[in-house]
């Protein structure tokens, strides 16, 4: 076999250095340390406590204008004995908010999932070893100066999917070709780390939800920039989720709760139809929210002889026949006794009539997976979920990293892949499944704040559940609930130091500022230049009142565009909004026309279209008349040609039209010559 | 003028006449006042329930202040007339309902699926791809719903409308189809700027919508067309989106997308030529059962028939069982689906051939089955028998005389069906043989004007009523020549091994419906202990076959997971089943009538009712309702009961509900009385079962159509023959059994609906949208709730008076009647009528509500 370095060039050995560094440390473009400290102020904590809610908010100032919320929640599930349960923090998102309470240029940025950390040196040997299925330990304690790892950047989305693009590119060009080691080392690195953050992104999603089921907006996260948060977080599943337009937010997240929620339904009821077929009993597990998301099937203690040799059908339930199977006879392990009334309802003991039945566990079921419920937890065969979990794991790395098949590019594969992949998927098969680590990671959630669950099928719970892993970066429960106290405490002395949070935030802001100061080709050169360096490289400006200025009035300009962009969708504006803020907007657009876009003036034009109220149109016309650009004076035009508008807005079009001219506004030649030709001078 | 001093002096003549002018004006003022109505759109939703539309329209939406459906708040709730209490009649179940909506007559159309007994030929009018594909041959072009009224000669609404005056969107009983509306969702649907592609692409593509979209903009566009005088729109997309979710954000999210599209096409109709004529409706055909805190429950009665103790039948159906877990599942030409089942007592192997269970559980909260004629059974089994070589002398006698006895018994009803059937399937072929000279006459080519006015539609039309008659001669006189075999058997030349046993029974036919008896006693197969012989050597019928008794079986089911407060453990409430006053009459002496009809609901054997039904002279309906026990069939017809007092747990609960209007003290004397519909309707409808009174009446009586009197004068032979055969089909699809499930449960095993289901008489289910709203001088009043309860009949006559179609309330105008229209049997909606009274708007998100 030929050594492959001897024939790389120069070029490719720092590509291929560049990439190894890269691999390895993907985060870095996000903890790089701050260099502009500015003014520090002490952290303040608000402490709205929700009663019975379970959870709480609490508020940091960060010096230089934002403020950090964090999401604490008591984790009941770990409580021990008598003792109060630990209350942990789980979710931190950074806001920035200018210093002031205007939430009109607030910025979401940062956010953090506590329990989402670096892993150790041991766990990050593990991830590259192909074909490596387990946990690897866990992250000792995770104290530091730096701070935690961000999950998403929620003001830079767009960032995460042009370094999709290019890692994919970078691996399958480059990487791939140089042998089989660093092939498969590379991947399983980045599958895994993928894998890892996919995870913590999943429980942040599931945290957020239970807070606003338990809280709901309020005025320190409303529900609008909950659900925002939410839609950027299940966007990330998606190749080119992070490029979506702000104005969809909503609408993404609509659409994929009430998928989730239809899936949930659908395995609830599948699993307990299927569970009522073959005589066991069926128990949804339920999240403090009072959504099922995982269910345990037990089977009666008298079943085992009434039923036994009976036959049993396996489909979607995926363990083996209980009524054939001796070790029930004689099972040693947890049980418990519930209680059922005539109508075969569970009830406390001492009911009066209730009969009482010894109940044994036989498996767990994640309800939130596509298509079938899926099996997390066979309490007597603890390999059973792993070697289910891991059969699409092991197709996909021996055929694209053994046998190096590509669907792309091997028409036999393709089909019979296709082939394969259709029967499993369309059956229910829970083989080649997509990965369970959304219910895997959820359930280590529903196991730490669902009090409910006797201690000791929780803890058999989780130390069977620790076994479905394979991802080496993975730590166990109560590791987590450490990393997530130590991450919080890193975090608070982050944005303590004025070299930490307040001098990134500094940072980021002055990023934001460029294209401020560049043309379209500036900024796309050096958008381009953060893309090719892997962000290691992102253009700042250096920070100056008037800038600050014109970054605050751009946030300013956005928030009025996106609001009034969902208000232009109306047929009639002032049926589906407040006309008074729609007004506002309005005026705020005309107030400051010489900021806005030409989509702005599309916008404002469309809203003169779909409003009858006299104050909004004129405030229309009157902005499409200062917005000093050519899409603002055609639309200007085209109103002044509609002939269904009535003739006094059409009078005023053509005033406008004339003060422009005489102003000498942009306006494109043609227009112009119409609007000689028909309005005059 | 001279007449007025006359007048003067005269005061009876003049108080006759301003009597006279004033009853005029009562009679025919508000019909001129709204006849000037000129247009009328119509939006039609599947499964949109009143409540759930009310609560979210008087909720306010935080981000825009204003409510959550603020356009139904403003052209329904602000601006147009809603009734609070509109309610479908008969089953909350797509099918039927829509047939009552877009007919206005009563109930022809039982069920979303149904099957001939004869011919096991299924009606499937919801699956829309057979249509479209027997469509592109030029095969088909009405929908199968719209077929079957045609030959009932029961129009529907748009009907009412000449083909270039009308745009009809795709639904259930689509008249005619486009290809255009398809060609062009998809271009249109990609027809944006490449960012909103991405998005689109990256937001996952809402390919369900593609066709709705489209089917939106055409109808705006055909808005700014004066002509056009008909317009709808139907989606479905609510319906879908509660049976699968239980949510209240995504109910809110489908009612909102829905609120949009009614606020783009009003914002349309406004900026029409026709806005001041335009009448705008939303109509739905049914509500939903759907609850936050409860999953609906599935129950398999597929698999329950196919056990041995359901009587271990090959069950058919007409959806694929668990059909997205199933690589069949994505043929879309859906066949009849067997069941086959291991416990089959004698058809193990058969089920092709021999399937005994027809099940329907379309709708969900539903579902009604046919069996093999219980005597069916009992012949094919014996004939197994002996056909055996082994079987002895003295049993080959006693199962030849039991199989002879058992044919006797029915013989003469058989041989009558059978020679009528033959009647008319002689009529039948003269009838396709005309048929075939039109269709030959039809021209093959077709200019511009011929398809603007649908001439090419109504030649594919002629040949697919041709075609359907085709298929139906060669069916059943496939069945008539079985039966005329089997009929044909005598004792004295009987010799069971000469023939083959599909010979004599036909392969797949359920024969003719089984009487109470028979469901009471089915016989399933021979007894555990065999046949067994009585003393003088005959067969001991009784002792000789394994029977079940379908309507305790149904009763008895309960279940071991019962995890969801408020749910019960068993997934059936009630069966229904019709049966013959006549019978009632000769045991009780109740005061029906020979001709009237009864329908015996089973909710235990000490929890039963009667549903008495008669109609008066002009045909109006009333009803009683009695509570039973023990109700009992034997052989020969005669049905006995006991009386028992009115107590809770009856089916439908009227007695013990709070919302029962008739005092507590009064139930049980007015529950035992005569009333009215009309009284019913006031009385039961905001109880849990609301008007499900009517409802079963509706959907388990006959309704005959004036359109199908075999007695109208004038009628040739063939023409009486060939009304008598469409009406025999329809008996024939009649099914034995109604089910109905208990609260949050539901019978679709084609998957799970965990979000919500339909087709119970549960109020919930029953009670559905209707709302009105209209330019000047359509005269629909503004602001205004109507509290009176209607239901679906009185949406056709209603709209057809607001645009000047109906005089006196019932008949249509003579144009309309040459097209097929006869009286309405449904009330009018007065208080639409009522002129331009104006009532004060009153704002409906109430002062300080929040949203949740």
């Amino acid at each position: 076999m030929k050594s492959v370095f001897p024939e790389l060039n120069a070029r490719r050995a720092a590509c291929f250095l560049l990439s190894l560094l890269l691999a390895l440390f993907p985060l870095t473009s996000l903890s790089v340390h701050a260099q502009t400290p500015v003014g520090v102020v002490e952290p303040q904590a608000e402490m709205g406590v929700a009663p019975d809610s379970g959870f709480r908010l609490e508020r940091i100032r960060v010096a230089g204008g934002a403020e950090l919320l964090t999401i604490f929640a008591n984790l009941d599930g770990l409580r021990t004995g008598e003792s109060r349960a630990p209350e942990v923090p789980l979710v931190s998102v950074l806001r920035d908010t200018m210093g002031d309470d205007t939430p009109e240029n607030d910025r979401l940025r940062y956010l953090w999932m506590l329990t989402y950390a670096k892993p150790s040196f041991t766990q990050r040997i593990a991830a590259a070893v192909p074909f490596f299925y387990n946990r690897a330990g866990n992250k000792g304690r995770a104290v530091g100066h730096g701070a935690p790892p961000v999950l998403i950047d929620l003001s830079a989305t767009e960032r995460e999917v042009w370094n999709k693009v290019f890692w994919s590119a970078l691996q399958n060009l480059l990487l791939d070709a140089y042998g089989f080691p660093l092939k498969a080392t590379t991947r399983a690195y980045h599958r895994n780390m993928a894998d890892h953050r996919k995870a913590h992104i999943v429980r942040a999603l599931a945290v957020l939800s239970l807070y606003e089921a338990a809280r709901g907006g309020t005025p320190l996260f409303t529900r609008s920039e909950l659900h925002d948060i939410q839609a950027r977080l299940m966007l990330t599943d998606k190749t080119l989720g992070g490029i979506v337009d702000d104005i969809h937010l909503q609408r993404v997240f609509q659409k994929e709760t009430t998928l989730v929620r239809d899936v949930r339904g659908h395995n609830w009821e599948l699993l307990r139809q299927r569970a009522e077929a073959e005589s066991l009993h069926f128990e949804p597990l339920e999240m403090p929210d009072g959504s099922a998301t995982h269910a345990i099937l037990w089977a009666a203690r008298p079943d085992l002889v009434a039923r036994r040799g009976h036959a049993f059908d396996k489909r979607f339930l995926n363990i083996e026949n209980p009524w054939r199977d001796d070790r029930l006879l004689n099972w040693q392990g947890y049980t418990e006794t519930r209680y059922f009334d005539a109508e075969n309802r569970p009830v406390e003991p001492g009911t009066e009539g209730a009969r009482q039945v010894q109940l044994i566990p036989l498996a767990l079921y994640g309800l939130d997976h596509p298509k079938i419920p899926i099996l997390l937890v066979d309490f007597r065969a603890g390999m059973n979920p792993k070697r289910r979990e891991i059969s699409r794991r092991v197709l996909e790395d021996v055929t694209r990293t053994v046998l190096s098949l590509s669907r792309f590019g091997d028409l036999p594969y393709f089909l019979s892949r296709s082939v394969y992949d259709f029967v499993t998927g369309r059956r229910g098969m829970d083989v080649n499944q997509p990965s369970r680590v959304r219910a895997y990671s959820q359930l280590k959630l529903l196991l730490s704040l669902n009090a409910s669950l006797d201690p000791a099928l929780r803890d058999q719970i989780a130390s069977r559940l620790e076994r479905v892993s394979m991802n080496p970066l993975e730590n166990d429960l109560r590791a987590e609930t450490q990393v997530a106290r130590d991450q919080y405490a890193s975090l608070v002395e982050y944005a303590r130091r004025p070299e930490g949070l307040p001098a990134r935030l500094d940072r980021d802001r002055r990023a934001e500022m460029m294209p401020l100061k560049h043309g379209r080709k500036g900024q796309t050169l050096l958008r381009l230049a953060n893309v090719l360096s892997f962000g290691l490289y992102t253009h700042r400006e250096k920070a100056t009142p008037e800038l600050a200025a014109r970054m605050e009035l751009q946030r300013r300009l956005a928030y009025h565009e996106r609001y009034l962009r969902e208000v232009a969708r109306s047929p009639r504006v002032e049926v589906d909004w407040n006309i008074e803020e729609v007004r506002r907007s309005l005026r705020f657009i005309e107030a400051n026309s010489e900021a806005a876009s030409g989509r702005m003036a599309s916008v404002v034009a469309s809203i003169f279209a779909r409003t009858e109220d006299e104050t909004a149109r004129e405030i229309c016309l009157s902005g499409l008349y200062r917005i000093n650009n050519e899409t603002a004076k055609k639309e200007l035009l085209s109103i002044y040609n509609n002939q269904q508008v009535e003739a006094r807005w059409r009078g005023r079009s053509a005033e406008y039209l004339r003060m422009a001219v005489r102003e000498n506004q942009m306006i494109a030649p043609s227009d112009a010559k119409t609007i000689l030709s028909v309005v005059g001078q | 003028m001279t007449i007025l001093p006359s007048l003067r002096r005269r005061p009876l003549l003049r108080f006759s006449i301003i009597f006279s002018a004033a009853l005029f004006i009562h009679q025919y003022g508000q019909i001129t006042a709204c006849a000037q109505a000129r247009r009328v759109v119509v939006i039609k939703v599947d499964g949109l329930p009143n409540d759930m539309v009310d609560r979210f329209v008087r909720e306010r939406n935080p981000r825009t202040g204003k409510s959550q459906l603020p356009w139904i708040s403003q052209i329904f709730y602000e601006e147009g007339t809603r009734l609070a209490n509109f309610y479908v009649r008969g089953m909350s179940l797509s099918g039927p309902s829509w047939s009552l909506l877009d007919t206005g007559q009563h109930l022809q159309i039982k069920g979303n699926v149904e099957y001939d007994r004869y011919t096991l030929h299924s009606y499937d009018y919801l699956n829309f791809i057979p249509f479209y594909i027997a469509n592109i041959a030029s095969r088909r072009i009405d929908m199968p719903g719209v077929e079957v009224l045609d030959e009932l000669g029961v129009p529907l609404l748009v009907d009412a409308y000449p083909y270039d005056e009308r745009y009809n969107s795709f639904q259930l009983y689509q008249r005619g189809n486009r290809w255009t509306t398809l060609g062009r969702a998809l271009p249109n649907r990609f027809n944006r700027s490449p960012r909103e592609l991405v998005d689109e692409w990256a937001m996952g593509l809402e390919t369900r919508n593609i066709i709705f979209d489209q089917l939106e903009r055409e109808l705006i566009g055909k808005l700014s067309d004066p002509r056009v005088r008909y317009l709808d729109y139907y989606t479905t997309e609510f319906d879908h989106t509660a049976h699968h979710n239980r949510d209240r954000e995504a109910h809110l999210y489908a009612l909102q997308e829905l609120d949009a599209i009614i606020g783009r096409i009003w914002t349309a109709v406004q900026k029409s030529p026709e806005a001041d004529a335009t009448v705008f409706i939303l109509v739905s055909d049914h509500g939903v059962n759907t609850d936050e805190r409860v999953y609906s429950q599935g129950y398999n009665l597929v698999k329950l028939l196919g056990s041995a103790a359901g009587g271990g039948h090959h069950v058919v159906t007409k959806r694929r069982l668990m059909l997205d877990y199933s690589i069949k599942g994505i043929y879309p030409l859906v066949p009849l689906i067997t069941t086959t089942t291991l416990d089959s007592f004698y058809l193990k192997g058969q089920s092709t051939n021999y399937p005994t269970a027809l099940l329907d559980f379309d709708g969900n909260e539903r579902a009604s089955f046919h069996l093999r004629d219980s005597d069916l059974n009992v012949l094919h089994i014996l004939l197994q028998q002996l056909q055996r070589r082994g079987t002895s002398g003295p049993l080959r006698r006693a199962l030849t005389n039991a199989f002879f006895r058992t044919l006797d018994g029915r013989r003469a009803e058989w041989q009558t069906q059978l020679s009528e059937l033959n009647e008319e399937l002689v009529a039948l072929r003269r009838e396709i043989e005309k048929q075939s000279v039109v269709v030959a006459a039809q021209p093959k080519k077709w200019t511009k004007q011929d398809q603007d006015a649908g001439r090419d539609k109504e030649a594919i039309r002629q040949f697919a009523r041709m075609d359907s008659a085709m298929g139906d001669e060669r069916q059943y006189t496939m069945y008539a020549a079985t039966l005329t075999r089997l009929l044909a058997l005598k004792p004295e030349s009987f010799d069971p091994f000469a023939f083959r046993i599909e010979d004599v029974i036909e392969k797949g036919a359920m024969g003719q419906p089984n009487s109470v008896h028979e469901l009471q006693n089915y016989v399933v197969g021979v007894a555990p202990g065999g046949f067994v012989l009585s003393a003088d050597g005959t067969l001991d019928m009784q002792k000789s076959f394994s029977r079940v008794n379908y309507f305790s079986l149904l009763q008895a089911v309960r279940m071991r997971n019962n995890v969801q407060p408020g749910v019960d453990s068993r997934p059936v409430d009630f069966t229904a089943t019709r049966i013959s006053c006549g019978q009632l009459a000769a045991v009780a002496g109740r005061d029906c009538g020979p001709e009237g009809e009864a329908i015996w609901l089973y909710g235990g054997p000490d929890k039963q009712t009667l549903l008495l039904a008669r109609e008066d002279a002009h045909g109006a309906l009333s009803f009683r309702y009695l509570p039973v026990s023990n109700l009992r069939q034997d052989e020969t017809g005669r049905v006995s009961f006991e009386s028992v007092e009115w107590g809770a747990g009856f089916p439908l609960k009227y007695y013990e509900d709070e919302q029962f209007g008739v005092p507590s003290g009064a139930r049980a004397a007015w529950l035992n009385e005569w009333h009215t519909e009309l009284e019913w309707l006031r009385a039961t409808h905001r109880t849990k079962y609301s008007n499900a009174l009517i409802g079963l009446h509706e959907q388990l009586a006959r309704h005959p159509t004036e359109q199908l009197s075999v007695d109208e004068p004038g009628l040739s032979a063939d023409e009486r023959l060939l009304r008598r055969f469409r009406k025999r089909q329809r008996m024939l699809a009649e099914a034995d059994m109604l089910v109905l499930a208990n609260d949050h449960w539901n019978f679709d095993v084609r998957g799970f609906n965990p979000g919500g289901n339909h087709g119970s008489f549960f109020r919930i289910s029953t009670h559905s949208t209707l709302m009105m709203a209209g330019g000047s001088l359509t005269g629909i009043p503004r602001g205004r709730v109507v509290e009176e309860p209607y239901d679906s009949l009185s949406f056709v006559p209603t709209v057809l008076a607001l645009t000047g179609q109906l005089h006196d309330g019932r008949v249509p105008i003579p144009v309309l009647w040459k097209r097929g229209f006869r009286s309405f049997p449904g009330r009018l909606i007065q208080e639409v009528l009522g002129g331009r009274e104006e009532a004060p708007v009153q704002n409906p998100v109430a002062k300080g509500a929040k949203a949740p």
